[in-house]
């Protein structure tokens, strides 16, 4: 196995393993962190495939993601605080409003 | 030799540190408290970033650590100090533990398969094409200018929501003032 | 010019439809509406007139005058053309002539009546179409005259629609003649296809040279005469005309004894030239006209209600009319529509006057003795009775004995038998007009007190035009209309070894007719107890005749009640509410019951809505490998 399939077979695990984290744990705040596993998982395998070509077109890509994960939390943790502050919890169980 | 060790101390290294970067997502699964998750999730950030280092691309490396782990989960870690003084322990797991093992089991098994088809038989150079910041932010801001663009006016519709958000808040708070 | 005839009744339709109605706010007087409704109609009459004389002057070669291409179908075309021959001109100078003066009438006879301008409108669109009808030089616009003089009736009959049994009158009519017309549509078409052209001359000199081996002649007689039983009254389709009767009495005359009911007769004279080649529907014709008349006349002499007499009496007299069409004799049968409408519309017109003079009263159980009182009413009256009784000199006994002398010795169908039964009924119109006659105005008075206390007679708008029909009806019989006709409608050949039979047969006409007004004179002249006594005899069979032979129950319970169980049961019940509306239901039910089932994925719950979108993430790689 030479290290390409080693990096990608890793940036597999960490996407589903974010994946996972976000279907399984309760706690909102986990659940972005999860998130940012994914967003990670992406990153490396883009990397993997970059480094392959001459071209840094891969690399700009990385960069876009940097920014928009950035910008994500910067925005999503306002929003989960207001959230938090109407149902007084973390856990997202309570959050089910736009049930039916 | 020398060089026949450094490339197997380089594999070796990036084992390492790959394994390291999976256990420690794996941990971000498992632990309770979420300032201990947050922890993990630094840790495997600050492993990948040394991944990136030995692929070559170390200004990815340097931006992993700065802008992800400085900023994005310094952030991350004060807003979990913020609210854990009120927070008691919930449970853990929500109620699809199970059906999401098993998603997660498929999950892998799908996307390693697809991955592993489309792969050229024998592929080379993971680690061939190195280039430095300098040809990077040349093609950037040369070829990709329009997307560099883009990036300054994602940022300012970020800072507008923000401010929104701020307006959104300060509303439901006199809102909730006034009974 | 003849576009102009058509054209002047329309124009007064249009102005006091719009300025004398409620529709234009009721903007003009009652002169308005005199000057305008009746002056346009004169004056067409004047035209028509002039028409005449200019047809005279060119040799009697028809006119023809193409106003109005109305549609261009790929190489085919429709006008709107007019036709001036000698039996246009007959029918022409009829309906505007006979027209008009009624028009006069109605001055009189509407005059308290708030509607006055409506009713000029109507009787000016009425007379519009009836021109249409009777100039058109194709079947496509007599067709259209043909439905508008319907309209117009419809929208007179049910003049009053305030009492709902005059409007269920005018949508009986109206009804009762769609079903004829489709079997003149029916015709049409066949003419149509074989011929591209429905311009009834061309038709008739088509047949001429030998169209009828192409297209069967019998066909197209029989579809159109179901028209012409339509318009006509003729059974099956008589059922219309006494209904109609609810209708103001001018509008009995001019429509439904002058005009609009020979607009059958006028049919198929026009289209001899199909007739003439189809012994088998001249046949039917005949024989159904002769039964016609003979019911008819049969129903005729029990009625109680002095229109109804009329309106049975005109059912009668048409039927005579097509008997004289179907033994070959067509200027014969337009010479009786003359004639007939004449007195017939001088009978109507003086009831009209009775009704007028007495308030209101049209039983005649509960008349008599108007003879001093409404002396011009009375001999009018008088004189048409007489006319249409066959009475000589008058006009009816000319007409009505070359009717049945061609019924007897025609080579095209007449027989015997034919002369019989019309002899019958012509004793049987002696009988029961004079019956009327003296019930109404003769005897002691059976009027109520107070109707008998306002008796008068009627204006002079009124009884001008009695007195002028009445002078028509006796003089009309001279002016020779067969021997004028004949250029264009051959009378049919006699048999030659009937020809001595002529004078026996006039002779017993004259007879009949007497005999009638003696047996009239008989059963009715002294009192009612006769004709009580008579009735008690004969119970049962005057309760058939009273009943009309129950033929309108007939048809109510064949016809009327299986449809209405038809639309209900069939079209309401099943077709709308279980098909239709069960179906619309049905697909919204589907789409609640399919949303209410998709809802239960909506559980709120976040964690659920992340592993939908693992497992689309997993079922869209493994579809992807189908064509890996």
């Amino acid at each position: 196995m030479d290290r390409t399939q080693l990096l990608l077979g890793l940036a597999v695990a960490l996407f589903s393993l974010g994946l996972l984290g976000v279907i399984v744990r309760r706690n909102v705040l986990v659940m972005l962190m999860c998130m940012e596993l994914m967003l990670n998982g992406v990153i490396l395998s883009l990397v993997t495939f970059a480094q392959q070509t001459a071209t840094t077109v891969g690399a700009v890509l990385v960069f876009l993601i940097f920014v928009v994960a950035t910008a994500e939390i910067a925005l999503a943790i306002p929003i989960v605080l207001l959230l938090v502050r109407e149902k007084r919890t973390l856990d997202l169980a309570a959050y089910s409003d736009l049930k039916g | 030799m020398i060089e026949t060790l450094l490339q197997s101390l380089d594999t070796l290294l990036l084992l390492l540190f790959g394994v390291c970067a999976l256990v420690a997502a794996a941990l971000m699964i498992v632990l309770r408290q979420p300032m201990r998750v947050a922890m993990a999730l630094i840790s495997t950030m600050v492993f990948l970033g040394g991944i990136y280092g030995l692929l070559g691309v170390h200004f990815i490396a340097a931006f992993q650590v700065l802008i992800y782990v400085g900023a994005v989960m310094v952030f991350m870690v004060y807003v979990i100090m913020l609210l854990e003084v009120r927070e008691s322990e919930g449970r853990r797991y929500s109620g699809l533990l199970l059906p999401g093992l098993a998603g997660f089991v498929l999950l892998v098994g799908a996307i390693g398969v697809s991955v592993w088809r489309s792969l050229p038989p024998h592929h080379d150079s993971a680690g061939g094409a190195a280039f430095g910041i300098s040809k990077f932010s040349i093609s950037f801001l040369n070829d990709y200018w329009l997307h560099f663009e883009l990036t300054s006016v994602l940022l300012l519709a970020a800072v507008v929501a923000a401010l929104a958000v701020i307006r959104v808040s300060r509303r439901a708070d006199e809102a909730r003032r006034r009974g | 010019m003849l576009t102009l005839i058509v054209l002047l009744p329309l124009l007064g339709f249009l102005l006091n439809g719009v300025l004398a109605t409620q529709l234009g706010g009721n903007r003009v007087g009652k002169s308005f509406v005199t000057i305008v409704g009746c002056g346009l109609p004169i004056l067409s009459f004047l035209l028509v007139v002039k028409v005449f004389f200019d047809l005279q002057a060119g040799g009697y070669a028809p006119l023809v005058e193409t106003a109005y291409r109305w549609a261009l179908v790929g190489r085919s075309s429709f006008e709107i053309a007019f036709y001036f021959d000698r039996l246009s001109a007959v029918m022409a100078l009829i309906v505007t002539g006979v027209g008009s003066v009624i028009h006069v009438y109605s001055v009189g006879y509407m005059a308290h009546d708030k509607s006055f301008g409506r009713f000029f409108a109507y009787l000016n669109l009425f007379l519009f179409f009836m021109l249409l009808l009777v100039l058109g030089r194709s079947l496509l616009v007599l067709f259209v005259g043909w439905e508008g003089v319907g309209l117009a009736s419809y929208l007179l009959i049910g003049f009053w629609f305030e009492d709902l049994a005059n409007a269920r009158a005018g949508k009986k009519a109206f009804v009762v003649n769609r079903i004829g017309d489709a079997g003149f549509l029916l015709g049409m078409f066949v003419l149509y296809q074989a011929f591209g052209t429905l311009n009834m001359d061309s038709i008739n000199s088509a047949f001429g040279i030998g169209a009828a081996k192409v297209v069967p002649a019998s066909l197209v007689g029989i579809l159109l005469f179901i028209g012409a039983t339509g318009k006509s009254a003729q059974i099956p389709l008589h059922v219309w005309l006494p209904d109609a009767m609810a209708g103001p009495t001018p509008v009995s005359a001019l429509i439904h004894a002058a005009t609009m009911v020979t607009a059958g007769i006028y049919l198929v004279a026009r289209m001899s030239g199909v007739y003439l080649h189809a012994p088998e529907a001249s046949a039917v014709i005949a024989v159904v006209g002769v039964a016609t008349a003979f019911f008819a006349a049969t129903v005729a002499i029990v009625q109680t209600d002095i229109k109804k007499v009329l309106a049975y009496s005109t059912v009668s007299q048409l039927g005579l009319m097509f008997l004289a069409l179907g033994v070959g004799a067509y200027g014969v049968a337009i010479f009786h529509v003359v004639t007939h409408a004449f007195f017939k519309a001088c009978l109507f017109l003086g009831a009209g006057s009775v009704i007028h003079a007495l308030g209101g009263e049209q039983d005649i159980r509960r008349m008599g003795g108007l003879r001093q009182r409404i002396p011009v009413t009375f001999w009018t009256f008088a004189i048409a009775t007489a006319a249409i009784a066959g009475i000589p000199p008058l006009a009816g006994f000319f007409s009505k004995d070359e009717i049945l002398w061609f019924a007897f010795a025609s080579t095209r169908g007449g027989s015997p038998l034919l002369w019989g039964v019309a002899a019958l009924t012509a004793l049987m119109t002696a009988f029961y007009m004079f019956r009327l006659l003296w019930l109404t105005f003769m005897g002691e008075s059976r009027m109520a007190a107070k109707v008998e206390a306002h008796v008068h007679e009627s204006p002079l708008s009124m009884t001008g035009v009695l007195m002028l029909l009445a002078l028509l009806s006796a003089v009309g019989g001279f002016f020779a209309l067969p021997h004028f006709l004949e250029p264009q409608l051959p009378l049919p050949v006699v048999d030659e070894a009937l020809h001595h039979l002529e004078k026996p047969l006039l002779v017993l006409s004259i007879v009949i007719a007497f005999a009638g007004l003696a047996a009239a004179a008989y059963v009715f002249g002294a009192g009612t107890s006769r004709a009580e006594g008579l009735q008690r005899r004969f119970a049962g069979l005057h309760r058939w005749l009273s009943g009309k032979y129950f033929i309108d129950e007939l048809y109510e319970r064949l016809i009327g009640r299986p449809l209405v169980w038809l639309s209900d049961f069939v079209f309401l019940r099943l077709g709308d509410r279980v098909l239709l509306d069960g179906t619309l239901n049905g697909l919204a039910a589907l789409g609640r019951r399919g949303a209410g089932l998709l809802v239960r994925l909506q559980t709120g719950s976040l964690h659920l809505y992340a592993w939908f979108v693992l497992v689309g993430i997993v079922g869209a790689l493994l579809w992807s490998w189908r064509h890996a």
